[in-house]
């Protein structure tokens, strides 16, 4: 573990081996692989999947039977003749649509969140705390102060309060509110993460180097000390994901989040609750699918600490 | 030097930066409810001119923003919140001092049975490390935190109310009674999970520290060194998770509270939030920030109790 944090600093070769060694670490965590391949998988399959699904039988996640007759809610695998059939292996919705099909775009909706809104959030958090951490004294009192602040806040409260007041009724509109709010509440512990690393980097000696052959200060920040914050800013990305994701479905929940006809897993498992009692599939498949990629989200997230921070391992 | 100064200029500190974070919550509260377009009042229908001034001539709309805002915050200097807008005749206190009790004693039974499920899980995870038990009791904890509690709420009403009936599926019937233990089973998933992972982080990093190794020499009996040693330090990331808790615990009653129909606080927080009923939401809001920022000062104070190497 130790002869790592004596290689890092300057060389290059020993930089790129540092990654490779997270990466070998990585391979080995078998619950991180696991958390891998199923998160490819439900990326690929909620951008691939609803294509092909039309093509293949015709069902649109938005398209609602013609035929009056079909124009309810199928079981997991039944034919409208109540025989086996591999025409809807989720079921149909209470209009008939095809589950698989609105389940994966769901899922491009719900990762699109999770992933727009830690961008949001990484930007805000690097550059907050990175211009805090290397300017230090007053300034970086003052603006870690104001993060406290936030963080004590129930900004779960003001999240609804917004997204009840400003309401849109175009789901884009909607949309980028929901990146805003989210985005907006999520960069805090990156904010401090990146700070505490900053801290530690900013007198090193390639930093002074810097300083000495005269780079400018934005430069030294977003050129020399960001980059080697990856690591632990990686990590913290990964485990964002899937809490905003969490917190894009309990605002789907609560009637905030996304609006018609997108969809996410949030607002189709909200659907299924009412039908609770007679069509279950229509919550289980929404709920199972969300579930799983969370849980492998978090798993890879962690699995990822262990790897890229040894030391962060026993916090 | 003794303690009680240090501990009660601590407070006071404390207490100078908690009264203005309160009050920035609620002015952010009104500002936002404010600068949104429509009113509590705008429906479907445009209604007549001569009637929407009467409305606003009666709620004080018509006056400077300043004027309105000055008499809210005496509303909350004095705690007393004033009327409602949709239950017309109740006041914000006294919808309060209703669902407070429903919240309250689902949340506060939902973290006890966290604690008591949650502690037990991580410590036997820890004790155990990389063994079955530790795998199994972790994956449970991940479980608990990747299912989302809406998720999870029905799909126990499905199981434990709609084919077992062993348990009501909704409506509040008082505490205690049957109909409490599926909205406390919901709400405490998550916390249990969280309570476990920390109590094993926790323990693994007491369990190798210097004052282990000397009760272990002392010749104690590994019961008493788990008990009387090791959970006392390994506990500490528990009650410093109390905090955040308790903002957690808001978010899950207001769903948990919609799932099952509950009359608490978090339900008629999103009811006013969708109705723009000013008073209530603000009342509302101020009672929560109060609460959450005076029970961050206790843990901070217990912290100390419970931790002697902390010093104020």
């Amino acid at each position: 573990m130790n002869n790592e944090t004596l290689i890092i600093p300057g060389d290059v070769v020993a930089g790129s081996s540092l990654w490779k060694d997270a990466w070998r670490r990585l391979l080995k965590n078998r619950l991180a692989v696991f958390g891998m391949v199923v998160v490819l998988l439900v990326a690929v399959a909620s951008i691939l999947g609803p294509s092909i699904i039309k093509r293949t039988t015709g069902y649109a996640p938005d398209y609602i039977p013609r035929d009056a007759k079909l124009i309810r809610s199928f079981p997991p695998f039944k034919g409208p003749d109540g025989s086996f059939s591999w025409l809807h292996p989720m079921g149909t919705d209470n209009q008939g649509r095809d589950m698989l099909a609105r389940v994966l775009q769901g899922g491009q909706i719900s990762l699109m969140v999770g992933i727009i809104a830690t961008i949001v959030s990484l930007l805000i958090g690097v550059a907050y705390g990175a211009v805090a951490g290397y300017l230090g004294g007053r300034l970086d009192n003052l603006m870690m102060r104001f993060v406290d602040i936030l963080y004590s806040l129930p900004y779960i409260i003001l999240v609804i309060v917004l997204l009840a007041m400003f309401r849109r009724n175009t789901p884009t509109g909607q949309l980028v509110l929901l990146f805003v709010a989210l985005g907006s509440v999520s960069w805090l512990t990156m904010a401090r993460i990146v700070r505490g690393q900053v801290l530690s980097l900013k007198n090193q000696e390639f930093v002074l180097a810097a300083r000495a052959t005269g780079v400018s200060t934005p430069r030294i920040i977003f050129r020399h000390i960001v980059p080697n914050t990856l690591g632990p800013v990686i990590v913290y990305a990964t485990l964002t994901i899937p809490t905003v994701m969490l917190t894009e479905a309990f605002l789907s929940y609560l009637g905030f989040g996304v609006q018609p006809p997108l969809a996410s897993w949030g607002s189709l498992a909200t659907e299924g609750i009412q039908n609770i009692g007679i069509f279950p599939w229509q919550l289980i498949f929404p709920g199972v699918t969300m579930a799983l990629t969370l849980f492998s989200l978090n798993f890879l997230g962690d699995g990822l600490r262990d790897a890229l921070d040894p030391q962060m391992r026993k916090l | 030097m003794s303690v009680l100064p240090k501990m009660i200029s601590f407070i006071i500190r404390r207490l100078i930066i908690t009264i203005p974070t309160i009050l920035v919550v609620i002015t952010l509260t009104w500002g936002l409810i404010r600068l949104a377009p429509g009113n509590f009042y705008s429906g479907e229908k445009p209604i007549p001119k001569q009637i929407e001034n009467n409305i606003r001539e009666k709620y004080g709309l018509n006056k400077p923003w300043y004027v309105q805002y000055g008499k809210m915050m005496g509303h909350v200097v004095r705690l007393d919140f004033g009327n409602s807008l949709k239950y017309e005749g109740q006041s914000v206190n006294t919808i309060i001092a209703h669902s407070l009790p429903v919240s309250a004693s689902i949340g506060i039974s939902a973290y006890l049975l966290a604690l008591l499920v949650g502690v037990a899980l991580g410590s036997i995870a820890a004790l155990k490390q990389n063994s079955k038990w530790d795998y199994a009791s972790m994956t449970l904890a991940m479980l608990g935190i990747s299912i989302p509690n809406f998720v999870l709420g029905p799909i126990l009403v499905l199981v434990f109310s709609l084919t077992l009936y062993w348990f009501p599926p909704a409506r509040w019937y008082g505490f205690p009674s049957r109909g409490v233990v599926l909205p406390v089973l919901t709400l405490s998933a998550i916390y249990m999970a969280y309570i476990a992972r920390l109590t094993r982080a926790g323990m693994l990093e007491v369990l190798r520290s210097d004052y282990v190794r000397t009760a272990r020499s002392k010749g104690l009996s590994e019961r008493q060194v788990v008990i009387r040693h090791a959970l006392r330090g390994g506990l500490m990331p528990v009650v410093s998770f109390t905090g955040p808790a308790l903002a957690f615990l808001l978010t899950g009653t207001v769903v948990v509270e919609r799932l099952f129909a509950l009359p608490g606080l978090g339900n008629y927080f999103i009811q006013a939030s969708l109705n723009r009923d000013e008073p209530l939401i603000i009342g509302i809001v101020a009672f929560i920030a109060i609460t959450l920022l005076l029970m961050n000062l206790l843990v901070d104070i217990a912290y100390g109790y419970l931790d002697p190497r902390i010093r104020y």
